[in-house]
């Protein structure tokens, strides 16, 4: 299960430990572990798809949050019966599954466009955040762990451990009006918001293959002007992401660098007279890294599913930005479209996520 | 095998020191102390503020004139008003001060109910296997895997039928998240007590005709203690970035209705820029500091409980209560595994 | 296990390296970058605008909402509109437009005119537009401001006839010019379902002044003058305009105030526009809005209704009176909205043919401002106990974020008079809807904004109560004098009799109070400092156009 997996501590990790003879014992051995994983992906997205429908549809219907100060109720009775919303709700969500199953998601109720394009345009734009942010999560967290491990229990341990907790306690929309007050307002360094300026953009989407992942685009263009557009609007929503991020990593890799080094092969490394600095990177930073990698899948996950405030603070229009609008606007048809391609997304994740948990820790399987 | 000792030393009569949290402070030296009672010391002044909110702020939290008129909106932090007025000519500081009472109501409200239904729903699981576990842990997982803040938003347009009062909008945040929060304690309970139900004292048990469903709970509550008060403070701070997500993104308590702090900073965005800071760094200062203590106390609990990350000083005072074997239990495992979790919520919602 | 762990390192080092010459690069490079999207990319005569704003759709058959309206007025030819800073509407592609029998009304069109992609404008794609509309009677469509609409016919290539049901409408040639308006290619849309945006801007089904080169929907559109449009608005100032999309109003005043836009339109906040007028580098241009507020009395359950155990219609309406006496338009005008909403004393807002202002002599102090004496003698003389409950709904979510400001002011006017004592209650839009018109709220608030600009689309919509329509406040009102009077109105050909008749109206509904309008929204635009243009298309008629615009 992810929790399991997501703090390995790498003292389980052991390498001297004997995986083979575990993995007999386990039972079904890893080949059936993996099917049962896999199947366990259907019912999860079912689950979550179903929960969606119906909270949704219990919300209100769109063509009233659209037209309801316009109309009277007559009318909007009217346009409501010939779109279909008063079926029974049972009828409406079988027509759905049916819809989606043979991958028709709809055209969104709002803005009028195929739900399968919004997923492909925003789906990049989110994916292009979460990586940068991902990577400011690493270059933050990863070596600030290690340090604060490294000066455990001294003063700069506690800083840092306060710092890795303001980063998670301190709200997106918080630190993004700071963060944009200050870069972009008064040192005027940075953009202040969207994903390139306007001269860019334009651009971007006359190339003959836009990805709408920026990054690809601009180096397509092979306009260098473009690229450092294109990440200079990245900083800001990248840093804001990620500090979250980072702060989770920071905790992580210090416990986990604590842990081996306290851990017994480490102290009969270091009764072997092997120097500090090597007994360090070798045998407690490399493995403490291990579990990182399998938070890494989850962060994902949680990253692709939203960072609805982020990209709302940013207008970076990704996925998340446009779920914040759709909600409000109570298109369903959107929501429920980016909900179960978030769905499938979250439980392959979190499938691969655990196998590889299993494959480095077989005590994790069920 | 390790585990039957754990519940051998767990199971000692306490006194006022065995208290969860005077325990741990007891226990705990050097920074690691100095950062529980920090945390401590911040989350008392939250808790203190919120209980006596109506004799500590100067204002109610809706009050717009008082005998010598209107108080106008944005004004500069005077006498009269020691942070000023918002956009909409409301005190600032005695908003921050009542919105301690919204955050503690969504604290204590969402904590409780996702107690009750996560352990209710775990010891059944666990107790009675087949189907039934495999529904809940697949649900469970589901539910736990996907971003928190969009099923909080549903849940709060479906919890309040639309209408922003100070009760719907309370119990949508708390009630979103406690559909979050469900399935961490389901899964430590459900773990602890597929392990406790296979051990030889249940079985012992049941042959001298105790019933074993007692037993169960008791055995599994008291291990779980441990491990509990760390999600039970992640899952309180949580609460609280929730509800300022919702009321940031629109879907909060109205002003009219009570103080919250998510809603004032959503107000005040407009007026960061124009050069008036004292509308939006109070609530936000204050949502930061609460988390702050809330997650500086859990975090500390969480490397008392575990004995490779508890300071080493300390290893050589009291026995360690209830410590385990690193690596020998799978509850171990999970508790740590915990503070990822802020990660896979947080890093939607915050 | 090792391979793992070394490949992992490897990715980091390599991810670091990315990631540290990013910002590096952005770091050195932000500062020298500022003017970026001012129109620097297009060269001579480019604009950038932003709005927060969103498209639906920029099929006419499928929006009925501002935002998509704005981009319809750019590149789509009507029959009718307004010119610059004339609410009135004359002929736009058409050479006349008139009523040639009481359900006739007869438009020629100029001869010769294509769309974009070369097709010839005809008569039949002007009877195919408005067909369409009636036929797909989109959930999200205009199609409802048709209802006055018979039938189209066009007898010959330049000759279109529109078949009325009531004779000698006088708001028809108005609706012209409304979001049914937009004459359409039959060649590139469907005759029978709404056409996707992607293949209307592929089609260059446009014949407006404009034409849209790049369409990336609610984040850039980008528009170039339409060398071949012969319409009444002349051609574009500025042959390039980009429009970026913002969801955050702050990112948009950011953005003005840095220079990187050059003109901001819908809908900053009143604290941003505040801070703008001291900004030396923009201008905040002001003209007269359509938009107004006003509180809604259900005429079955507010205090004394129909419905209620003490049903007493003198004291119903002394109770609407006093609420009338008592709100001070000025305060909330100021405090709430900081001058971007001006005090409205009528069911009319300024601006139009035929507004008046009967709230302020009739109610208040005479002068405007709130008077609890007056309010308080009021009660008295009909005999109501105060303080009176008053419950009172507004929307948390649809009339912008200050709506709950705007109300927890309206409670405490209310409330500090000692007449009142206001349960103030808020409910999001969609179950707001529901609830007004099924009679749960007894005082509630509403906007509107205007389909066309003429006085009547802010009277029949809202006060005509008849067995065959009912209007859309469904409040329980109805007052033949006033319905007679309405319709009257709508058929006068005369426009000063017409004229009176909409201030006798006005009088009349005054005495009613079925609903009490207290604030009128001004549009409000910031441009660079060296825009200009602005203020012209800032009129009564509430369409944002473009090519009025210049830089420089």
């Amino acid at each position: 299960m992810t929790t399991t997996t997501t703090e390995l501590t790498a003292g389980s990790t052991d390498p001297t430990g004997d995986a083979p003879a575990e993995r007999k014992r386990g039972g079904g051995g890893f080949g059936s572990y993996l099917l049962i994983r896999f199947l366990l992906i259907f019912p999860t997205i079912f689950v979550l798809v179903t929960t969606v429908f119906f909270l949704m549809r219990s919300t209100g219907d769109p063509i009233t949050a659209a037209l309801g100060g316009r109309l009277p109720a007559d009318q909007l009775a009217e346009r409501i019966h010939e779109a279909g919303y008063d079926r029974p709700l049972i009828s409406q969500y079988l027509s759905y599954l049916g819809d989606i199953l043979h991958g028709d998601f709809g055209t969104t109720l709002s803005d009028r466009r195929p739900v399968t394009e919004v997923l492909r345009t925003f789906g990049a734009a989110t994916l292009e955040l979460a990586v940068y942010a991902l990577l400011v999560a690493f270059i933050v967290g990863i070596p600030l762990g290690m340090l604060a491990a490294y000066f455990r229990d001294r003063y700069h341990d506690a800083l840092l451990r306060v710092f890795a907790i303001l980063c998670y306690a301190t709200p997106v929309f918080f630190a993004g009006l700071v963060l944009k007050l200050v870069f972009s307002v008064w040192l005027d360094w940075l953009p202040v918001a969207g994903r390139a300026s306007t001269g860019a953009e334009i651009q971007l989407q006359t190339l003959d293959h836009p990805t709408n992942i920026y990054l690809v685009d601009a180096i397509q263009t092979g306009d260098g002007e473009i690229v450092k557009d294109v990440l200079q609007h990245a900083v800001l929503p990248a840093v804001a992401l990620g500090l979250l991020t980072a702060g989770i990593f920071l905790r992580l890799v210090r416990t986990n660098v604590i842990g081996t080094l306290g851990s017994g092969y480490v102290e009969a490394a270091r009764s072997r007279g092997v120097p500090e600095s090597r007994l360090l990177r070798k045998h407690a930073y490399r493995p403490a890294l291990i579990p990182i990698i399998t938070v890494i899948g989850l962060q994902i996950a949680v990253l692709l599913g939203g960072a609805v405030l982020t990209e709302t603070t940013f207008e970076w229009k990704g996925l998340g930005f446009q779920l914040a609008q759709y909600l409000t606007a109570r298109d369903f048809v959107a929501v429920q479209g980016i909900v179960a391609v978030l769905a499938v997304i979250v439980a392959v994740t979190n499938f691969i996520v655990d196998v590889i948990a299993a494959l480095i820790d077989p005590r994790v399987r069920y | 095998m390790a585990t039957a000792t754990t519940v051998g030393t767990t199971g000692r009569t306490r006194g006022w020191q065995g208290l969860p949290i005077v325990k741990q402070v007891r226990q705990s030296v050097g920074l690691q102390r100095g950062m529980l009672l920090a945390g401590l010391v911040l989350t008392g002044v939250f808790v203190v503020t919120a209980v006596f909110a109506p004799l500590l702020a100067p204002y109610e939290y809706d009050e717009l004139r008082d005998a010598a008129g209107p108080f106008g909106a944005q004004a500069r932090p005077s006498g009269n008003h020691l942070l000023g007025t918002t956009v909409g000519g409301y005190d600032v500081l005695s908003r921050v001060i009542w919105g301690t009472r919204t955050a503690l109501a969504v604290i204590v409200i969402a904590v409780l109910l996702s107690i009750v239904a996560g352990v209710l729903l775990g010891l059944v699981s666990g107790y009675f296997g087949g189907w039934l576990d495999r529904v809940l842990v697949v649900v469970c997982d589901a539910v736990y895997a996907f971003p928190s803040l969009l099923l909080a938003i549903i849940v709060a347009i479906v919890i309040s039928g639309g209408q922003s009062s100070l009760i719907g909008g309370v119990m949508a945040a708390a009630i979103s998240i406690t559909v979050v929060f469900i399935p961490q304690y389901f899964r430590v309970v459900r773990a602890e007590t597929v392990r406790i139900k296979s051990e030889a004292f249940v079985e012992s048990a049941r042959v001298i005709g105790a019933s074993n469903w007692r037993i169960m709970v008791r055995h599994v509550l008291r291990n779980a203690t441990r491990t509990l008060p760390l999600i039970l403070t992640l899952n309180a701070s949580e609460s609280i970035l929730t509800l300022a997500g919702l009321g940031f993104l629109g879907f909060g308590i109205q002003p009219t209705a009570a103080a919250e702090w998510g809603f004032d900073l959503k107000q005040s965005l407009a007026d960061v820029s124009s050069g008036i800071w004292w509308t939006s760094i109070p609530p936000g200062v204050a949502i930061v500091l609460t988390v702050l203590g809330l997650t500086l106390v859990g975090e500390s609990l969480n490397d008392l409980a575990d004995p490779r990350l508890r300071s080493r000083r300390a290893v050589g005072g009291p026995p360690p209560a209830g410590a385990v074997e690193p690596g020998g239990v799978s509850v171990q495992t999970v508790v740590p595994g915990l503070p990822a979790a802020p990660g896979t919520i947080e890093g939607f919602s915050a | 296990m090792n391979s793992v762990s070394r490949n992992g390192r490897r990715t980091l080092v390599a991810t670091a390296g990315i990631t540290a010459a990013a910002l590096a690069l952005s770091a050195c490079g932000g500062g020298s970058d500022d003017g970026d999207g001012g129109g620097s990319s297009g060269g001579g005569g480019s604009l950038t605008i932003g709005t927060s704003d969103k498209i639906t759709t920029i099929d006419p058959a499928g929006a009925y909402d501002n935002g998509s309206f704005a981009v319809m007025n750019q590149v789509y030819p009507f029959l009718m509109n307004t010119t610059p800073g004339n609410p009135d509407v004359q002929p736009d592609i058409a050479e006349s437009a008139e009523f040639t029998s009481p359900t006739d009304f007869t438009v020629t069109l100029k001869p010769g005119l294509t769309f974009v992609n070369g097709h010839e404008l005809t008569s039949s794609d002007v009877k195919f537009s408005f067909d369409r509309i009636l036929k797909i009677n989109d959930e999200n469509g205009p199609a409802s401001l048709l209802a006055n609409l018979a039938g189209v016919d066009a007898p010959d290539d330049t000759t279109v006839v529109f078949h009325l049901k009531v004779g000698n409408d006088q708001t028809f040639a108005q609706i012209l010019s409304t979001n049914v308006g937009p004459i359409v290619d039959e060649e590139v849309l469907s005759a029978d379902a709404l056409t996707p945006d992607a293949d209307i801007v592929a089609g260059e089904a446009f014949a407006g002044p404009y034409t849209i080169t790049n369409y990336d929907q609610n984040n850039l559109v980008s528009y170039e003058a339409n060398p071949d449009y012969q319409g009444a608005l002349g051609a574009p100032k500025t042959d390039k305009v980009n429009v970026k999309y913002y969801a955050d109003a702050s990112n948009l005043k950011l953005d003005i105030q840095e220079g990187n836009i050059d003109v901001a339109f819908r809908s900053l906040s009143a604290t941003d526009i505040a801070d703008l007028r001291g900004n030396d580098n923009v201008q905040v241009v002001d003209g007269p809005g359509g938009e107004i507020r006003y509180i809604t009395f259900n005429f079955n359950t507010q205090p004394f209704g129909a419905t209620t155990p003490e049903a007493d219609p003198a004291k119903a309406l002394a109770v609407r009176q006093a609420v009338a006496d008592l709100i001070d338009r000025q305060e909330i005008a100021d405090q709430v909205y900081k001058g971007t909403y001006t005090p409205l004393y009528s069911f009319v807002p300024e601006g139009l043919t035929g507004a008046i202002t009967p709230l302020k002599d009739a109610y208040g102090d005479g002068n405007g401002g709130p008077a609890v004496d007056k309010a308080k003698q009021r009660l008295a003389a009909a005999g109501v106990t105060t303080p009176i409950e008053l419950s009172l709904q507004y929307s948390s979510d649809h009339y912008g974020p200050s709506s709950g400001d705007e109300y927890a002011l309206i409670k405490d006017q209310l409330e500090s008079s000692g007449l009142f004592t206001v349960n103030l209650q808020t409910t999001e839009w969609v179950q707001y809807s529901k609830d007004r018109v099924a009679d749960v709220y007894p005082a509630y608030q509403l906007g509107w904004f205007p389909d066309f600009s003429d006085a009547d689309n802010y009277l029949t919509p809202f006060f005509l109560n008849t067995p065959e329509s009912t209007a859309f406040l469904q409040n329980h009102y109805k007052n033949d004098a006033v319905n007679a009077l309405i319709q009257q109105e709508v058929t006068t050909t005369d426009p000063a009799a017409r004229q009176q008749l909409i201030e006798q109206v006005q009088t009349e509904e005054a005495k009613d109070l079925a609903t009490v309008p207290y604030l009128q929204g001004s549009q409000v635009a910031v441009v660079g400092k060296d825009v200009s243009g602005t203020e012209d298309t800032l009129d009564a008629s509430f369409k944002f156009r473009y090519g009025v615009l210049s830089k420089g």
